[in-house]
C-alpha cells in the first residue's frame, strides 16, 4: 500500500466532492479503486467523513418556540389588515 | 409595525397556506443558519422575523413546489449581508481567533498547512468543540460550510443562495475546510487530544 499520494491535492477534492454527493460516476469509481491502495486516501477520506458526520450531528439548534409564535401573529395580523384594506383599494 | 406592501396577485389566504406548507417547515434551520451568521441569539431572532416579512413582501416570486428552503435562505442570506453583517459580533471562543489572522492570499489559493488531523481526534471531540471552531471562521467560510455539510444543499443551489459561480463555492467550501480542518488540529493539540 502506498503511503505517500503525489496527488493528495487533487484527491482530496475528489474526496469532498464524493462526500458532497457531486462526483460524477466515473470519478467515484476511479477514486474507490485507488482508495485501498493508498493510506492518505483512507485517511482522508475517514477525515472527511468524521468532520462531515460531526457537523451534521452538533450544529443544529432549534428556533425558539416563542419566536415562532411571535411571527406567526405579527403574520396573520398582517393579513387580517390586508383583508381589511384590499377592498378599500379595488 | 412594518406593513408589507399590497399583493393583489396572491390573496391573504393563499399567502398564509403558503407560509403554513412551504416556509413554517423550514423555521428551525432558518434559526440556525441566522444564528450561525449573527453570533448573537437576539440578532437571530431579528433576522429570522425581518426575513419572514420578506419572504410575504416578495412572496409573489416565489413558485410554490420550487425548493423554499433555498427561497428562502436566499433572502435571509441578503438580509444578513445588507442589514446585520456590520453589526455582527465576532468569534466566541479565544482558542480559536487565530483563524481569522491566518486568512492571507486569495480564495482560490490554499492555506499553507497541512492539517495533522486524524478521524479518530474528530471523533473524540465534543460537539460545543466542533460547533467553536465553525463559529470561529469567517463568515463567509462558516456560511458555505453550513450551507454544505448542515443543510445539505447541492452546490448549484448554493451558487444560488450565495450568488457567486459554482467554481467558487468549490474553492470556498474546499479553503473553508481546510481551515477548519488546521483550526481543529491546533485544538486537538493544546488539549492532550493528540
Amino acid at each position: 500500500m502506498k503511503t505517500n499520494c503525489t496527488q493528495h491535492k487533487e484527491c482530496l477534492q475528489v474526496i469532498q466532492r464524493i462526500l458532497d454527493k457531486e462526483a460524477t460516476a466515473e470519478e467515484v469509481a476511479r477514486f474507490m479503486a485507488n482508495k485501498d491502495q493508498c493510506l492518505p486516501c483512507q485517511e482522508g477520506y475517514d477525515l472527511e467523513l468524521s468532520l462531515k458526520k460531526a457537523i451534521k450531528n452538533n450544529c443544529s439548534v432549534s428556533c425558539p418556540s416563542d419566536l415562532f409564535a411571535r411571527i406567526k401573529t405579527k403574520l396573520f395580523l398582517v393579513l387580517i389588515l390586508i383583508s381589511i384594506l384590499i377592498p378599500l383599494f379595488c | 409595525m412594518d406593513i408589507p406592501v399590497l399583493d393583489s396577485k396572491i390573496s391573504p389566504a393563499k399567502a398564509h397556506a403558503i407560509f403554513q406548507q412551504e416556509f413554517f417547515p423550514h423555521m428551525d434551520a432558518m434559526y440556525n443558519f441566522a444564528l450561525k451568521l449573527t453570533n448573537d441569539e437576539d440578532e437571530a431572532q431579528d433576522l429570522v422575523q425581518d426575513t419572514c416579512m420578506k419572504a410575504y413582501r416578495f412572496i409573489h416570486s416565489f413558485e410554490p413546489g420550487t425548493y423554499a428552503k433555498a427561497w428562502l435562505f436566499r433572502i435571509l442570506k441578503n438580509n444578513f449581508i445588507n442589514d446585520y453583517r456590520k453589526k455582527s459580533r465576532g468569534p466566541s471562543k479565544v482558542e480559536f481567533e487565530w483563524v481569522e489572522q491566518s486568512i492571507t492570499g486569495d480564495e482560490d489559493s490554499e492555506p499553507a498547512y497541512q492539517a495533522d488531523l486524524q478521524a479518530e481526534t474528530v471523533n473524540d471531540m465534543l460537539g460545543d468543540e466542533i460547533t467553536a471552531a465553525i463559529q470561529a471562521l469567517p463568515v463567509d467560510f462558516r456560511m458555505i460550510i453550513i450551507l454544505c455539510d448542515l443543510e445539505e444543499f447541492s452546490y448549484e443551489e448554493m451558487a444560488r443562495i450565495l450568488n457567486i459561480p459554482i467554481g467558487t463555492v468549490r474553492s470556498r467550501l474546499h479553503r473553508a475546510r481546510a481551515l477548519l480542518k488546521e483550526s481543529l488540529a491546533t485544538y486537538a493539540k493544546t488539549k492532550g487530544y493528540v
